[in-house]
């Protein structure tokens, strides 16, 4: 694959090492590569592990991007190291860095644990629960039903979203984006009948509502599935769906204060999304708050235009019920 | 030491399945997977599979389809057992969850495939595979299946002539473990890799038929190995037969459409077999392009379909081609795709050892016979490994434990502490290239006898400089030099048994195409191969092909 003979585009690449018995610790090695186009990062691999060190360790299966094995971090950034070019990442950056994936714990080299990734998927309970109602054929669904699961259906598992999401960083009980795309691949079908409790237990803490919408499982995502764009439909099904949890009651208490004063009011929002209990749990942030001199305004004073933003308001809510009809 | 019912060696399509339908038939069942079941090749097939779902198409149509396309050496039964099964299968999947394509009022689209006389294929766009394999390990979850995830298998146990139980390598910790069952169900898969181009993965190593070998099983018709006609020039990815199926068509370096030369009929949707010689032919006879390839042409599906049909086609060939098949055609080769041989075994999955049952890629019941049809290979796995589980599921309630072991465990112990402690001057990568090269340039897509009598003698010579193989890393966690040694041991013994049964079969039978016995010879070779391991030696035997009501015509399309 790759060079035969004369394009030969030496390179120096930077391999993230670690074992845990050598009492070495973590470090990086460099190797001498050939990056020349059309070589993947691990073509470099292979190279280093046939050819100069076989005790580099790094999972890979298909090498054509749908096993999922092979994703780690090139770069700074997680993909899947059977599609990732070399010479591209070179000629942008000026260097070539191959770490593990982030948010999982490092077992050798580039080969993490992801017990932890796969206990979040199964916790959504990844399999159909169909109704009574099983018909003798196939289900009839006409395709544009079918295709609500595209964003989400063809996930590989490979675990680069989650290497990414800042919020599994900031709160390692949180699902994440593979385990909600998983998650939202059965509540957006329509075969599937527990839809509502699913999106009952997805809005219970660590689920839907603890993504903070960073955006880079949707970016890094090898197969273009869209983890986040999969968690905001959830939260919208959630809310239709009337289930109350503190995540929706937040939402719609952010949404109803701006529909009054065009204006974000904290305290209001707090009060409805917490509740009396939560917010005198909350006091510890408030007295931070005051104390920086950070405290919003309580009354809001409403903006000035105010009348266009309720207008907005009403034109997508009625353009939604026109959507959800068809 | 762990204790099951069943073991099932291999989580994918056809294990997942196995295992599913053991443990609904009440067996203690668990899977030992060298890769998490996700991450097992079945994810790789793309373009559909087979089913006489459609109006005006049936069962039998599908079964003399397969039939023919096996150039008569299927046996007749077991293709009527899956053809019968299939409609029921696809529905099954579907209503497990597997997310077909579908049209706009809501019924299951098909499409073309090679070979067909009808189009019967149904697919999840082209990650039909994927689809599937997700809906399996769905059913693995659901069932609270448990999976020994990164186990690689080694030894199967035999004692008194029953199967007792499996040796597997935790690739994690680097030890060995003993597995006892009453039953198990071989389900490893490919074994492509001891060929320098293949659309297989690194990891599909035929580790479980040379284990089914060493353990006194049958491997039948090994020498028929299929070569898919459309693998990404260069890095040998596969490009899809739905691909075709959706209106592509090849072209030759002068543009022309060479399949009018070869099938006048079915033009690029001539069977697999077929369509690989005949761009070898092109590419021998100079009318390829210099580096062996041709063109496999998409522009006039326009972008749009080709997004929505083929969208892994799409991104393969910018990926790795820099092509984008919307305005220019891909370059593309043949390269191994499947072993249409495997682990001998009855309708039910079972092989001569009783207690070891065998399905999908590794087995063969034979539904492929000397070519396999695009679509059956996804479909196989589904019918005959949920016959395999429930088989090895009832066989376990009626047979006691086996014991034993300990030997067998203590032989890979001192096998692996031999090959760690090896001072040897053989590098594993240089054998195993070397075996490559020699099984692609001799025993691929044309083959004669002095060719692959050279092949049986570099293979076996490998086989001696094996013996001297030294390991390079010796650590224990995650030591995948030492995986791939053991590896190279099977792919080796595989590929002696496969360029040994091709040398022996003096005629042209599907994908075993003869330059010097070019015609299919009914007469003297209408009938399997069977190589067996006596001592060191391999042995062939033959058996022959039972025919039910489909009498052996010539083939041509």
């Amino acid at each position: 694959m790759g060079a035969e003979g004369a394009d030969v585009l030496v390179a120096m690449i930077k391999v993230y090492r670690f074992d845990p018995e050598d009492g070495r610790g973590a470090r990086y090695d460099e190797f001498e590569v050939d990056a020349a186009p059309g070589r993947t990062v691990l073509d470099l691999l292979h190279d280093i592990h046939y050819n100069e060190d076989p005790t580099l360790s790094f999972r890979r299966s298909c090498q054509s991007a749908i096993c999922g094995s092979c994703a780690m971090n090139v770069n700074g950034r997680t993909g899947l190291t059977c599609s990732t070019q070399a010479k591209p990442l070179l000629d942008r950056d000026g260097y070539l860095v191959v770490e593990p994936m982030k948010n999982m714990p490092i077992l050798k080299d580039l080969v993490v644990d992801m017990d932890g990734f796969w206990e979040s998927v199964h916790d959504v309970d990844p399999f159909l629960q169909a109704g009574r109602k099983v018909p003798k054929g196939p289900y009839i669904v006409p395709k544009a039903r079918m295709e609500l699961l595209k964003i989400a259906q063809d996930c590989i598992m490979c675990g680069s979203c989650l290497s990414e999401c800042t919020s599994r960083e900031a709160n390692p009980d949180y699902l994440g984006p593979a385990a909600l795309a998983k998650a939202y691949r059965f509540v957006a079908d329509e075969r599937d009948e527990a839809r509502h409790g699913r999106l009952m237990v997805y809005s219970e803490a660590n689920g839907i509502w603890d993504c903070d919408t960073c955006l880079y499982c949707n970016e890094v995502c090898p197969i273009h599935v869209k983890p986040m764009d999969a968690i905001m439909r959830m939260r919208e099904m959630s809310i239709e769906a009337g289930i109350q949890s503190q995540g929706s009651k937040h939402a719609i208490a952010f949404y109803d204060t701006i529909l009054k004063s065009g204006k974000l009011n904290e305290f209001a929002t707090a009060n409805k999304s917490l509740g009396l209990k939560g917010m005198v749990a909350q006091s510890g942030v408030a007295t931070k708050i005051i104390l920086h001199w950070k405290t919003p305004e309580i009354r809001k004073k409403p903006i000035e235009g105010v009348k266009d933003v309720t207008k907005l308001a009403n034109l997508i809510e009625r353009k939604k019920r026109r959507g959800t009809r068809r | 030491m762990n204790r099951y019912d069943v073991l099932v060696l291999g989580g994918g399509l056809a294990g997942a399945m196995a295992a599913r339908a053991a443990s609904a038939a009440g067996a203690d069942v668990a899977v030992v997977s060298k890769l998490h079941p996700l991450r097992s090749h079945t994810v790789a097939a793309a373009g559909g599979i087979n089913a006489a779902l459609a109006e005006g198409d049936s069962w039998e149509g599908h079964a003399f389809d397969t039939i023919k396309g096996s150039d008569y050496l299927a046996d007749q039964d077991s293709v009527e057992i899956v053809c019968r099964e299939a409609a029921a299968a696809v529905v099954e999947m579907d209503h497990l969850g597997t997310p077909f394509s579908r049209d706009e009022a809501g019924k299951l689209f098909n499409r073309p495939f090679g070979g067909h006389g009808l189009p019967r294929a149904y697919f999840a766009g082209d990650r039909t595979g994927l689809s599937l394999m997700q809906t399996a390990w769905e059913q693995l979850v659901a069932n609270e299946i448990t999976v020994y995830n990164e186990w690689a298998g080694t030894s199967l146990i035999v004692e008194e002539g029953r199967f007792a139980g499996l040796i597997a390598y935790n690739v994690a910790d680097g030890r060995l473990d003993e597995f006892q069952a009453k039953a198990v169900v071989i389900c490893t898969g490919p074994g492509g890799q001891m060929y320098g181009k293949t659309t297989n993965a690194v990891t599909c190593t035929g580790d479980g038929l040379a284990m089914a070998l060493r353990a006194g099983g049958a491997l039948k018709d090994m020498e028929f190995v299929q070569f898919h006609p459309t693998s990404l020039h260069g890095p040998n990815i596969l490009i899809t037969e739905a691909a075709r199926g959706e209106g592509g068509i090849m072209k030759n370096a002068k543009g022309e459409r060479f399949m009018e030369r070869y099938s006048p009929k079915m033009l690029d949707m001539a069977p697999r077999d077929i369509v690989s010689r005949a761009i070898q032919t092109e590419a021998n006879e100079g009318r390829a392009y210099p580096e062996g390839y041709v063109d496999l042409d998409l522009t006039h599906l326009g972008a749009e379909r080709i997004r929505e049909r083929l969208p892994e086609v799409h991104e393969f060939a910018v990926n790795f081609a820099g092509v984008d098949p919307a305005e220019k055609p891909i370059p593309i080769e043949p390269a191994q795709h499947y072993i249409m041989g495997g682990i001998a075994t009855d309708n039910q999955g079972a092989t001569n050892v009783p207690g070891i049952y065998a399905a999908g890629e590794c087995a063969c019941v034979s539904l492929h016979g000397a070519n396999r049809l695009g679509g059956n290979a996804l479909l196989e796995c589904i019918v005959f490994g949920k016959l395999a589980g429930s088989a090895a599921a009832e066989f376990a309630q009626k047979h006691a434990q086996v014991e034993g072991g300990a030997a067998a465990l203590s032989t890979d112990d001192r096998r692996i502490d031999g090959l760690m402690a090896s001072e040897g001057t053989e590098r594993v990568e240089r054998i195993r290239q070397e075996l490559k090269r020699v099984m692609w340039e001799r025993v691929g897509i044309y083959r004669n006898d002095s060719d692959m009598t050279l092949a049986v003698g570099a293979v076996e010579d490998l086989q001696r400089r094996y013996a001297n193989v030294r390991v390079g890393a010796k650590n224990t966690k995650f030591n995948y030099a030492l995986l791939e040694a053991m590896e190279l041991r099977n792919l080796l013994d595989l590929a002696e048994v496969i360029a040994k049964c091709a040398l022996i079969r003096q005629e042209s039978r599907g994908a075993h195409a003869r330059t010097d016995y070019p015609k299919r010879n009914d007469a003297s070779w209408l009938k399997h191969s069977l190589a067996w391991l006596r001592g060191d030696r391999v042995e062939i035997t033959y058996e022959p092909v039972r025919i039910t009501k489909w009498e052996p015509k010539e083939r041509t399309y």
